[in-house]
């Protein structure tokens, strides 16, 4: 699904991002990234949805290469991938509704399969009863929660979390956890960038931890490793 | 199908964008308003300038006065020669009685002028030709023209050295009003044209991080764009709509107030309606092309991120 074959970013003039990293993630997979900050975990996530471009090396997404993707294709890949932000990153002027179908509306889906579709995703998340309020009226964890909601409505093959309980209490944590890995259990392979040790080690899922821009340890059922 | 979807979805959220953004909307609609308006106190202005010109062009003439027992037939001939030069807008005869009946007039309450008129025998006064020309720059060359020896031995006195300087004048007037008038709309236009994109550059840098989120989930550069640019087009509509609310009522207001300086015709009224097409087309598209640009370009610097 996801292959990184010695992929490099650099900055200028000599600060090293990532540093020759070689991934695959396979189809279905529930993957942590974690590592301390300036490990390099953000680049790679912002790597994955073009936000950012490899100096060397090849990104391969679902056997698209996106190496050197063109600006007008990026919005064709972000509608493949369904990201959530530590900052929710929602439009404020609009309410949860219209959050959520925008990602439709974007792709020029007609109105009465985005009337069909958003109700249905509301649901999975739980908020189908304030699908008309602002982002402002909502709790975190609910703004969170409309964030996967938007990130699911074009059933991506791949949910792209960075640091998603960042700005959430335990409980909230919790639930978006369960909600990710619900979402993970219809097929849709995660890709979970975090640093919560506690949410990394009650998962047992793979664990790719890294550390100065390196892979440093990959593990099947890993968990978060203490830095040395 | 996906273009026409697109284009409606485009349109509502301009619209709804507007609608949410209601203080942002109406201080942007308030600057581009003041922007029109001041354009348009210059194009009235400068209207009544020209007016002005005009009338004042209009008072100037060349009096010619012959002598009292100058001929009919020589008038007539003076009189036919000057409306035969392309440069003279009118010449009109006022024979000996017509000028003693109207000096009479002007003296009714002067007994002292009235009997002293009334010591000489006969009428003192001759005949006075005054001619007007169609441009005050036609003036010179009318003053040498009228010194043809078919009639210039009949002529009395001239008014031609004290009209020289006011014709002089009145024509630096008009020339200076009308370079004025023009470089100050062009100023006034030019600093518009600066306000007006450094608005739609504010009202767009608050809104960099929703633009950020567009593209994020997969918003191609034209969904994001055109919405911003529909919206500067309601804006910009909105506030024509407002400013030319606000100067036809001003200037119907206006108009009778500013009618005795103007000898009872200022004209603004006339002039905002003969050029109200031209005027619209001009100011809203200027304004239309100016907000569309602005917001292109300023929706533009966030895109390239």
């Amino acid at each position: 699904m996801i292959f990184l074959e010695h992929v490099s970013k650099m900055y200028p003039p000599d600060v090293h991002g990532l540093r020759d990293i070689s991934l695959h993630i396979q189809p279905g997979e529930f993957v942590s990234i974690v590592g301390q900050s300036g490990a390099g975990k953000t680049t790679l996530a912002k790597m994955l949805i073009a936000e950012e471009r490899a100096t060397r090396g090849k990104v391969t997404i679902g056997g698209w290469d996106i190496t050197h993707i063109k600006n007008r294709d990026v919005p064709f890949l972000r509608r493949q991938i369904g990201v959530v932000f530590q900052d929710f990153k929602l439009l404020a002027q609009k309410t949860v509704y219209e959050n959520v179908a925008f990602a439709l509306e974007v792709a020029g889906i007609t109105g009465k399969r985005i009337r069909e579709v958003v109700p249905q995703v509301l649901k999975i998340v739980g908020l189908e009863e304030k699908a008309y309020r602002f982002p402002r009226q909502i709790s975190g964890g609910e703004q969170q929660r409309v964030v996967i909601a938007r990130a699911l409505v074009h059933r991506p093959k791949i949910l792209l979390a960075d640091e998603p309980t960042g700005n959430l209490d335990t409980i909230n944590t919790r639930e978006i956890i369960e909600l990710l890995q619900k979402i993970n259990s219809f097929g849709t392979t995660i890709v979970l960038v975090t640093h919560n040790r506690e949410v990394v080690n009650s998962l047992r899922r793979r664990v790719i931890t890294l550390g100065q821009g390196k892979v440093v340890s990959d593990h099947a059922e890993g968990k978060y490793l203490l830095p040395t | 199908m996906t273009i026409h979807i697109n284009s409606w979805r485009i349109i509502v959220a301009a619209w709804k964008h507007f609608v949410r953004n209601i203080w942002l909307s109406l201080t942007t609609v308030f600057v581009l308003f003041l922007a029109i308006l001041s354009v348009n106190v210059l194009v009235g202005v400068n209207a009544l300038l020209m007016n002005a010109v005009s009338l004042l062009e209009n008072k100037v003439d060349v009096s010619v006065y012959f002598k009292a027992d100058t001929a009919q037939g020589v008038l007539d001939q003076a009189k036919f020669f000057v409306m035969g030069l392309p440069q003279v807008r009118s010449a009109e005869l006022v024979s000996a009685d017509q000028a003693l009946d109207a000096f009479k007039k002007r003296h009714a309450g002067d007994d002292t002028t009235l009997s002293a008129l009334n010591e000489i025998d006969g009428n003192p006064l001759g005949a006075t030709l005054i001619v007007k020309a169609k441009r005050t720059s036609d003036y010179t060359f009318l003053l040498e023209a009228l010194q043809n020896p078919q009639f210039n031995f009949a002529i009395e006195s001239k008014n031609f050295e004290s009209h020289e300087d006011a014709i002089q004048r009145v024509r630096l007037i008009g020339q200076s009003v009308r370079s004025f008038g023009v470089g100050l709309i062009a100023v006034f236009a030019a600093f518009s044209v600066l306000i007006v994109f450094n608005t739609i550059r504010v009202a767009i840098y608050t809104q960099r991080e929703e633009i950020g989120v567009m593209r994020l989930v997969g918003a191609s550069n034209a969904f994001v764009r055109w919405p911003f640019v529909i919206e500067g087009l309601f804006l910009a509509g909105l506030a024509l709509f407002a400013a030319t609310a606000i100067v036809a009522v001003s200037v119907t207001w206006l108009e009778p107030h500013i009618n005795p300086f103007f000898d009872g015709q200022a004209g603004l009224v006339e002039y905002f309606m003969v050029h109200a097409q031209q005027l619209l087309l001009i100011q809203g598209l200027g304004l239309g092309v100016l907000v569309a640009l602005s917001s292109w370009a300023a929706v533009g610097r966030y895109l390239k991120k």
